[in-house]
């Protein structure tokens, strides 16, 4: 008897959202299999790359990093470099300088970059704001107004601030929610519920389910996004169709692995190398396990994701 | 497995206000207790014309075309002794949200609507039972048996069976329930799905003792593997039920604000 290949297509789909506009605009999700599983069925879209780069610079990174944008006068300069990376689908600004806590800047400062970034280039762009949940809240909605018709996602949307986020980013001006859970896979689906609840359209809305490096609780990371996928998948669960981002240099560049100079640790070897390691071996595992998105710093590392990506769809 | 599909029987022709609209073929109460149903959280509608032996085709066709046109193809339960009338509502039917369902046959004088089923690709309420009430779970499983032959026979899928173990009043039949729950229980070891009328065995019972006997019958029927049942949607208590049922079985994931969705 000849062999029969099974195929695991599922009825439902992970929701297709659009970011960006004009030619470069990209699409999140969409697909109907399990992550890279172009045997079962197509994929459409194929899990994108973002750049990212911070209105605070980069000087006291690793030598690939500080190096690549060592001849960048701006931010916006810096994201029109990174922009001109073909393996680069799209950029992610950090605002980390409006932390009330560090730097304090005005929001006004803030909408001044982003907007001098977003004009700078011609490729989508995601917000991700300086953590803290009240000037996050009246951050994106004063870049969102700045930044109306460029369809940017901003990130993120979470429990304590997510009414304001949601009706300014999502229905004043009509761009794309970040829902951030913390590894929550049951706040993922109120998160989403909530936000729906406030008008916003499921196909508005990307999950950052939260991310953590590898070797540190990522299994907890792999699990959240495992059963959020099969919710979305088997169980036709429109609460949890919308697609994954996950930033993951922000996790990756903070751990010890990635910080410990090699004259502190000398038989570690190269910190650069380790660091770039980290990043790659944690975006990799974020992909396969269903983000439709991640967020990396260093330029070896967007090009090794990249080219994985490329190969295998 | 999946989430329980509930199925709506609000419409249906022995309520006065109905009857009186599939008489003189008036939309506007019918639509009423469809978008009643979709809000409360129906699966599926069941659609109940009774025999309409005078004008039943055109009766079906009329009111699937009404009911699926207007809420996005909501699938429906087709629910009628009248073969031919059936046959007319599935000509019409929209299949993009579901398969429609026939509503029903016995292993008895109504088993050939299981060929019915088989040969217009719908699902089939396979009640088991032949004249009346089945004494004894040997024979609602004989019966389960027979009609499950008989849509293999046809070329049925078997997940399109859904067979009813016959839900019996509690107030007279106390001693019948444990049976029900059995027989489902079986059905369910054989990987079969399972419907049937759950209120049936509130029948009889002040109204307000009604949802609390539904919901509690709901959720012993549930653990017991019932993948369905034709239910009043608005009935909050037992949605509730349903959905807390869902949750604990695993088959949704659970949310703060799971009872709003």
């Amino acid at each position: 008897m000849p062999f029969k290949k099974p195929v695991q297509k599922f009825s439902a789909a992970i929701n297709a959202v659009e970011l960006g506009v004009g030619e470069n605009k990209i699409v999140l999700g969409g697909q109907n299999v399990m992550p890279f599983y172009t045997f079962d069925n197509e994929i459409a879209n194929p899990p994108k790359v973002g750049a990212e780069i911070s209105d605070m610079g980069f000087e006291d990174q690793v030598q690939g990093i500080t190096g690549f944008y060592a001849d960048c006068a701006s931010v916006a300069d810096m994201a029109k470099k990174a922009a001109a990376l073909d393996s680069v689908d799209f950029i992610c600004l950090r605002l980390e300088s409006a932390d009330p806590n560090g730097k304090n800047a005005p929001v006004a400062d803030c909408v001044h970059t982003a907007k001098a970034v977003s004009d700078a280039i011609d490729k989508p762009l995601v917000i991700i704001g300086c953590k803290n949940d009240e000037k996050d809240a009246v951050l994106f909605e004063k870049v969102a107004e700045a930044l109306q018709g460029k369809n940017a996602l901003y990130l993120s949307a979470k429990e304590e601030n997510y009414k304001s986020i949601a009706a300014a980013v999502g229905l004043a001006y009509r761009q794309k929610v970040g829902a951030e859970s913390s590894v929550d896979i049951n706040l993922a689906k109120q998160l989403n519920v909530l936000i729906s609840q406030i008008g916003v359209d499921g196909k508005s809305i990307v999950m950052n389910l939260g991310s953590a490096a590898a070797g540190y609780g990522f299994e907890y990371v792999v699990s959240t996004m495992d059963r959020v996928g099969a919710a979305a998948l088997s169980q036709n669960d429109t609460m949890l169709q919308m697609p994954v981002i996950t930033p993951v240099s922000t996790e990756s560049w903070s751990v010890k692995e990635s910080i410990a100079t090699q004259e502190d640790m000398p038989h570690w070897g190269s910190q650069e190398q380790r660091g770039v390691s980290m990043e790659i071996v944690t975006a990799a595992a974020d992909l396969a396990s269903g983000s439709s998105a991640v967020i990396l710093r260093h330029p070896a590392s967007i090009e090794t994701i990249s080219k994985l990506i490329k190969e295998l769809i | 497995m999946a989430k329980f599909i509930t199925i709506g029987e609000r419409i249906h022709c022995i309520s006065p206000a109905i009857r009186e609209a599939m008489n003189t073929m008036n939309p506007d109460p019918i639509l009423k207790r469809a978008e009643e149903q979709i809000k409360a959280g129906a699966t599926y509608l069941d659609v109940n014309i009774g025999p309409a032996e005078s004008n039943g085709i055109e009766l079906m066709k009329w009111a699937v075309k009404l009911i699926q046109e207007k809420f996005d193809n909501i699938p429906l339960a087709l629910d009628t002794s009248n073969k031919a009338a059936i046959e007319a509502g599935i000509s019409v039917y929209n299949r993009s949200k579901g398969k429609p369902i026939v509503n029903s046959a016995d292993a008895g004088d109504r088993i050939d609507n299981i060929d019915l089923a088989a040969a217009n690709d719908a699902i089939i309420i396979a009640l088991c039972s032949k004249e009346g009430v089945p004494s004894d779970n040997d024979e609602r499983m004989a019966y389960c048996q027979e009609m499950l032959e008989r849509g293999m026979m046809g070329g049925m899928d078997t997940a399109d069976m859904w067979f009813d173990p016959l839900f019996l009043v509690i107030k007279g039949m106390q001693d019948k329930q444990s049976d029900v729950l059995e027989a489902i229980r079986m059905f369910t070891e054989m990987g079969l799905n399972s419907t049937g009328g759950l209120s049936n065995c509130s029948n009889g019972m002040p109204k307000h003792i009604r949802p609390i006997m539904d919901s509690a019958m709901v959720a012993m029927a549930m653990q017991c593997g019932l993948t369905s049942a034709i239910v009043n949607p608005c009935d909050l208590r037992l949605m509730e039920t349903i959905k807390s049922c869902d949750i604990i079985k695993n088959e949704t994931l659970y949310a703060d604000s799971y009872l709003e969705i």
